[in-house]
């Protein structure tokens, strides 16, 4: 009798837990991508869309965003079921960082240096919380630049490795220099969505296939 | 048809000329590789190919098996003997999309795997307690290794334990420049190879003078060029457990390391 309450008791307590986990946790979903993709545009574009706040400040400056920023519980409905993800914007991924890109920019050697340090660490930080802390990933593209480089191959493959469902976004699509063929030659294994997070264009397809591949 | 350009698509065998010079079609100066035995899984090509970083280069001679957990010896063994020529000329290139690329057509498969043993390997030989034991096991043969092991892993161990969370940077990856990051490096190449290329090669073959010197570079996950320039290794901090929080303006950082290596180290000692 005792032992048959104590079973029971754990057996729902189990039932409880794994709800808990399969349906309620929200799935963490890095953005990635090189400086200056408008990673930090599409986090602001789907932030506000579904919760009324931005996630961080954009700048044609590259490296603006230095820490990963996260933006929790987005709630995102499609087609009458909802999707509950944590955004979490990183900053650019690159090899090389130097302070002298700032100075173009009106920028102070001495701000230029420390802005060089933060980016670096920030780099650093990318690349461990794509080790520790992402579910997936979107990796964001300047759809006007080669997407045939060094980090993207290097990163796209760390995230295949990883198993992670990853999206491509082709961005800035809203410029004549846009190709989002190219883009999709370069990952032909992986779907390539084209979007302009700036303009707002084409984000339907965007939420559904976050919550296609995110869900 | 191992070489396509990415811009117009058109074809070049391998080792034509007209490539050197870009495409002649559309001037287009990126081409990607496909090995002819693509579907071939055995096929050592593809590993090559597939290493988009610049560290993988050494797998290219004989990763063909993925299967096995400690990739090091067998990578280096091939690699620097037989390729030195060829993997000298890709890491120049640095723009290794090409090669990527073909891989990626290839197999997935394989690659991930490739890939993921290769992380795990490194990532033992990071810890400095697994490259340690290799290298006990090995014996004298690797001199370099032995010393330089200790150096690196004495910095990050001790300092961690003692401070706790963030311990402070540690000469092995400061490496204020070239030297430290020559100290990790050969660290990390698994020890066995790592000697092998300091004590026979270097003398014979100035190109593997130079592929030590490009590699050596690359493996080192931060390279602090002069304050405000900064070269990262990407697959190299990917790699790290410790994670680093701080840059500090005399060359050195702060990392953040794993709470279980506190332990692990003082056994150790």
């Amino acid at each position: 009798m005792f032992m048959g309450i104590l079973t029971d008791l754990r057996s729902s307590i189990s039932r409880a837990t794994s709800s808990l986990f399969t349906g309620g946790e929200p799935k963490r979903i890095g953005i990635y991508g090189p400086p200056n993709a408008g990673k930090t545009t599409l986090a602001n574009r789907i932030a506000r869309d579904w919760t009324g706040d931005a996630v961080g400040p954009e700048s044609h400056v590259p490296h603006e965003t230095r820490r990963a920023r996260r933006k929790e519980n987005v709630e995102i409905k499609r087609n009458g079921k909802s999707v509950t993800i944590d955004v979490v914007d990183t900053p650019g991924v690159t090899t090389k960082v130097d302070y002298k890109q700032f100075l173009e920019h009106d920028i102070e050697k001495e701000d230029a240096v420390r802005r060089s340090r933060e980016a670096t660490e920030g780099v650093a930080e990318a690349m461990h919380w794509l080790r520790e802390d992402v579910d997936g990933v979107i990796y964001v593209l300047d759809a006007t630049e080669d997407p045939f480089t060094q980090v993207n191959t290097m990163l796209v493959g760390i995230i295949e490795s990883q198993d992670l469902p990853v999206l491509i976004f082709a961005n800035k699509i809203d410029l004549d220099e846009a190709s989002v063929q190219r883009v999709s030659n370069a990952f032909p294994q992986h779907e390539t969505v084209p979007l302009s997070a700036l303009e707002g264009d084409n984000m339907d397809e965007v939420y559904d296939k976050i919550a296609e591949y995110f869900g | 048809m191992p070489h396509q350009c990415t811009g117009c698509g058109e074809v070049f065998e391998d080792g034509s000329k007209e490539m050197l010079s870009g495409c002649p079609e559309c001037g287009g100066n990126k081409f990607q590789f496909r090995p002819k035995g693509a579907d071939i899984p055995d096929d050592p090509t593809p590993p090559d190919a597939g290493v988009d970083e610049p560290v993988p280069d050494s797998d290219d001679p004989d990763p063909p098996d993925p299967g096995g957990d400690d990739p090091v010896p067998d990578r280096d063994d091939g690699a620097v003997a037989g390729t030195v020529g060829r993997a000298t000329t890709r890491v120049r290139d640095a723009a290794d999309p090409a090669t990527d690329d073909g891989e990626i057509i290839d197999a997935d498969a394989r690659r991930d795997n490739g890939s993921v043993d290769e992380d795990d390997a490194q990532a033992s030989a990071r810890t400095g307690l697994a490259s340690r034991e290799d290298v006990r096991d090995v014996g004298e043969p690797r001199t370099g290794p032995a010393g330089s092991d200790p150096d690196e892993s004495g910095p990050g161990d001790s300092e961690p334990a003692g401070s706790g969370t963030a311990g402070s940077g540690s000469a092995g990856h400061t490496g204020a420049g070239p030297d430290g990051a020559a100290d990790g490096r050969s660290d990390r190449p698994p020890a066995g190879e790592g000697d092998r290329v300091e004590s026979e090669p270097d003398d014979e073959d100035p190109d593997l003078t130079e592929l030590r010197e490009q590699l050596n570079d690359q493996f080192e996950s931060i390279k602090i060029v002069e304050p405000g320039e900064y070269e990262l290794n990407l697959m190299e901090l990917y790699d790290r457990e410790e994670y680093i929080i701080a840059l500090q303006e005399n060359g050195r950082y702060v990392i953040q390391v794993p709470d279980q290596w506190i332990g692990s180290d003082l056994d150790d000692r």
